[in-house]
C-alpha cells in the first residue's frame, strides 16, 4: 500500500467537524477514498460534500439576509 | 440604526512571507523550507492583491509590515508607494516572525511574541523595530499581535511611545479554538473585550479606569466576532473575516450573507455606545492561498475577501462607513470615550434561528455577559476590578495561558444544567411556592436596552426584561427582571418586581443565587484559596476545604467571597422583605461556592441585589 497525500482540495473531516474539531483528512488511492486520522470517517469526495451539507443543519439563518430593523430587535 | 451612528472601520492587511498554515498546508509532501522562493513570491501576491481589493472600493489600510518582509525591498518599496498614493498607514506587526533571518538569529521556531521569555520579547522587538526604522526612517504608530501581554506594551510604550494602538487579543479565542485545532493552536486567551479599549497596564484584557492605569494605547481585537456564536464555538469560524466565515461552512452556492449580517450587526452596536460603531478586518495571506484553503478553492477564498471589501466600499460610498488606519483610529477613540465608560452590546442570533439575545458589557471592573434566553442570567462575569498580575511566556506561571480568569462561565463549568450531581456557575433566582421551585434560568425571554445620564456625566445603563410568567399548581406570578450596570460603580443591580399574581393576596420566596469558582479552563482549580464570609450582626466565615458546609444570617448586610488565586473579593448586599444572607461551601465533585439571599415578595414589591467586585487586597 502506497503512502496517503492530499486530495484536489484539502477535506476536512466532516464527522469531526460536527463536533468543532477541524481535521485535515488523507486521501487513500488504493481504495479511492478519503479518510480521517482521529475518527473512524472513510468516505468518497462525494460523500465528504454530502456530509459537509449536511453539517450546515445548525445554521438556520445562514442565507437570510436581515435588515438592519430586524436587527435592532 | 440611528441616524447618527459613525461606523468606524479599519483594514490592516500584513505581508507575511510566510504566512501561517501556507508551508504546513501547502507545502505538503516537501520538506520544510521558509525560504523557498515560491512560497515568498506567493505570498508577497496575496498582499498585493488584498490591496488592490481595498484601494479599487476606495478603502485605505493599515500595512502592517512583518518582521520577514523588512527583508524584502519590494515589500518596503510597496509600503511607501501606498502610503504615498492611498494613504495607508505603514505600521508593524509582531505576527509573522518567522523567516531564516529569524530562526537563525533567534535558533527557535516559536513565533508567538507573548510566549517569548521577557528577555526575548525586548530583544526581539528591538530588533523587528530597529530594523523597521531603517527601512522606513521612523518609529510606527501602531503595532500588535493576535495577544500582546501588559508586559510587553509597557515596554514598547516606554522605548517607542510613537506607538499608540495595538492588535491586542483575540475575542474568546481560548480552549474551544485549541479544541478545534485538534489541541495544537495555543492562542489561550480567553475573557477580553470584543472592541477597542484602553488596556491598563496591570493586565491587556482589564481596561484602565483613569490616567494612572493607562498603559498609553488604544487596543483593537484581532477580528470582530459574532458575541454569541464565537462565546458558544469555534471563535475562527464567526468573525468579520471572509474566509473564517467559509472554514465554518456559512456558505451555500457561493453566497455568504452571513459575512454582511455579522458587518450590519456591528453598525448597529453603535445604539448602545453613543453612536460609535466598530469592526475590523484583518486577513493573514495565509487565507488567500493558491492551492485553496480546505475544501474551498482560491477562487471562492479571493471572490470572499472582494466581496467583503466592495461592501464596505459601498458603505463608505453611501457615507455610512469611515475608513481609518489604526493610529488615525486610536487618536478618535481617545477624544470619543472616558475611561469608565463601558462597551455594550446586545446582540441577536443571526446565524442559527433561534431568536436568542446576549447581552454584553464590558468596562474597567468587569465583563458580564447576560441570556435573555436564561431569564436574564449571568451567564459569563470577568473580575476585572482585581486588575489581576497575569505575566504570560516562557519563565512565568503562565507559559500560554493568557485568558483572564472568570467567576462564571457557563461553558467550561456548566450553567444551569448540571449532569446528575452539583451546580455550575450562574448568577439567577428560584421563586419557589408551596414547595413548588422554579429557576429564572428556565424563563426564556427578551430584553430593551435603556440609559439614563447621571449628573457626573456619566450613565446608568440597564436592561429591562420582557415579563415571564412563572405557573404554579396554584398560582400564576408575572415577574419582571432588570439589570442596572451604574457606570463606575463596580456593581451589578439586580431588581425583581411581581407585577401580577393570580392572588394578589398570595406570597412567594425568592432566592437570589450565584454560584461561582475561578479558572481560564474547563478543568477545576484549587478552591483551597476561597474564604466565604457573611457580616451583620454577627460575623460567618467558612474557609473552604470541600466539606459542603453552609451557613445562614438574618438581615445579613453582605455575603462575599475572597478568591485568593485571583485576588478577587465579589460580594451580594440585599434590600428585601425578610431577607437572610446565606454561604455555601461545595465539595469535591461540585467546587463551587454559592452567596444568596432569600426573602419573600408580594404584589408589586420588589427584591433588589447587587453584586459587587474588587480587588482582595
Amino acid at each position: 500500500m502506497a503512502q496517503s497525500g492530499k486530495g484536489r482540495l484539502n477535506y476536512r473531516c466532516p464527522s469531526c467537524f460536527m463536533r468543532d474539531l477541524d481535521i485535515d483528512m488523507f486521501y487513500d488511492k488504493d481504495k479511492k477514498e478519503y479518510y480521517c486520522l482521529r475518527c473512524q470517517y472513510t468516505g468518497t469526495e462525494e460523500d465528504v460534500l454530502e456530509k459537509n451539507k449536511m453539517a450546515r443543519f445548525r445554521y438556520r439563518s445562514m442565507m437570510k439576509r436581515y435588515t438592519l430593523e430586524e436587527l435592532r430587535q | 440604526m440611528n441616524v447618527e451612528n459613525r461606523f468606524i472601520v479599519n483594514i490592516i492587511h500584513r505581508p507575511e512571507m510566510v504566512p501561517e498554515y501556507a508551508e504546513k498546508v501547502t507545502g505538503h509532501g516537501k520538506a520544510e523550507d521558509i525560504g523557498r522562493k515560491a512560497l515568498l513570491t506567493e505570498s508577497l501576491d496575496i498582499f498585493k492583491t488584498q490591496q488592490e481589493l481595498a484601494h479599487i472600493n476606495g478603502l485605505k489600510t493599515t500595512i502592517q509590515m512583518t518582521y520577514a518582509s523588512l527583508f524584502n525591498e519590494e515589500a518596503v518599496a510597496l509600503a511607501k508607494k501606498h502610503h504615498e498614493e492611498f494613504g495607508d498607514e505603514i505600521a508593524l506587526t509582531l505576527l509573522g516572525l518567522p523567516c531564516t533571518e529569524f530562526r537563525e538569529k533567534y535558533k527557535t521556531k516559536d513565533f508567538c511574541i507573548w510566549m517569548f521569555s521577557m528577555e526575548d520579547k525586548m530583544s526581539i522587538v528591538d530588533d523587528v523595530f530597529g530594523k523597521f526604522h531603517d527601512c522606513f526612517g521612523f518609529y510606527p504608530e501602531s503595532t500588535g499581535s493576535y495577544y500582546m501581554d501588559a508586559e510587553l506594551i509597557n515596554y514598547i510604550k516606554e522605548k517607542y511611545p510613537s506607538v499608540k494602538c495595538a492588535v491586542a487579543t483575540c475575542w474568546e479565542e481560548g480552549p474551544k479554538a485549541y479544541h478545534t485545532c485538534n489541541n495544537s493552536w495555543y492562542t489561550l486567551m480567553d475573557g477580553g473585550p470584543w472592541a477597542p479599549w484602553i488596556p491598563s497596564k496591570v493586565n491587556t484584557h482589564a481596561p484602565a479606569a483613569d490616567e494612572s492605569e493607562d498603559s498609553g494605547i488604544v487596543a483593537i481585537p484581532h477580528l470582530s466576532r459574532d458575541l454569541l456564536a464565537c462565546y458558544d464555538g469555534n471563535g475562527s469560524n464567526f468573525g468579520t473575516h471572509p474566509q473564517n466565515v467559509l472554514r465554518g461552512m456559512i456558505y451555500e452556492d457561493g453566497k455568504y450573507p452571513y459575512l454582511f449580517n455579522l458587518i450590519d450587526q456591528y453598525r448597529v452596536l453603535g445604539d448602545y455606545n453613543n453612536g460609535i460603531a466598530y469592526n475590523m478586518m484583518f486577513v493573514g495571506p495565509g487565507w488567500m492561498n493558491k492551492m485553496g484553503r480546505w475544501e474551498a478553492p482560491y477562487e471562492l477564498l479571493r471572490q470572499s475577501y472582494a466581496d467583503g471589501m466592495a461592501y464596505y466600499g459601498e458603505l463608505k460610498k453611501q457615507g455610512l462607513l469611515e475608513d481609518m488606519g489604526m493610529a488615525e483610529f486610536a487618536d478618535f477613540w481617545r477624544a470619543n470615550k472616558r475611561y469608565t465608560e463601558p462597551e455594550c452590546a446586545l446582540w441577536k442570533d443571526i446565524l442559527y434561528g433561534s431568536d436568542k439575545q446576549l447581552f454584553w458589557y464590558c468596562d474597567p471592573f468587569m465583563r458580564v455577559c447576560v441570556n435573555m434566553d436564561q431569564g436574564g442570567a449571568i451567564v459569563d462575569l470577568r473580575p476585572y476590578a482585581a486588575k489581576l498580575e497575569w505575566p504570560v511566556g516562557i519563565g512565568t506561571d503562565h507559559v500560554q495561558d493568557c485568558s483572564y480568569p472568570f467567576l462564571i462561565q457557563e461553558k467550561y463549568r456548566a450553567g444551569y444544567f448540571t449532569h446528575y450531581a452539583g451546580e455550575g456557575t450562574v448568577r439567577s433566582a428560584k421563586i419557589s411556592h408551596n414547595g413548588e421551585e422554579v429557576d429564572l434560568c428556565l424563563c426564556r425571554t427578551k430584553a430593551k436596552f435603556h440609559e439614563e445620564k447621571k449628573a457626573d456625566g456619566g450613565k446608568v445603563r440597564f436592561l429591562l426584561l420582557e415579563p415571564v410568567d412563572i405557573e404554579f399548581s396554584d398560582l400564576t406570578v408575572k415577574l419582571q427582571t432588570k439589570v442596572v450596570f451604574d457606570e463606575g460603580s463596580s456593581e451589578i443591580k439586580i431588581e425583581r418586581k411581581i407585577l401580577e399574581m393570580s392572588d394578589p393576596s398570595a406570597e412567594v420566596s425568592i432566592n437570589e443565587y450565584m454560584v461561582a469558582c475561578y479558572g481560564t479552563t474547563e478543568y477545576p482549580e484549587d478552591m483551597k484559596c476561597v474564604k466565604l464570609n457573611l457580616t451583620g450582626k454577627e460575623n460567618k466565615t467558612i474557609d473552604y476545604a470541600y466539606k459542603c458546609r453552609e451557613e445562614y444570617l438574618d438581615d445579613a448586610d453582605e455575603a462575599y467571597a475572597t478568591i485568593g488565586a485571583i485576588k478577587t473579593r465579589v460580594g451580594l448586599r440585599c434590600e428585601g422583605f425578610g431577607k437572610t444572607g446565606y454561604i455555601k461551601e461545595g465539595y469535591a465533585f461540585s467546587p463551587m461556592f454559592t452567596l444568596g439571599y432569600t426573602g419573600t415578595l408580594k404584589n408589586e414589591e420588589v427584591f433588589t441585589t447587587w453584586l459587587s467586585l474588587a480587588r482582595e487586597d
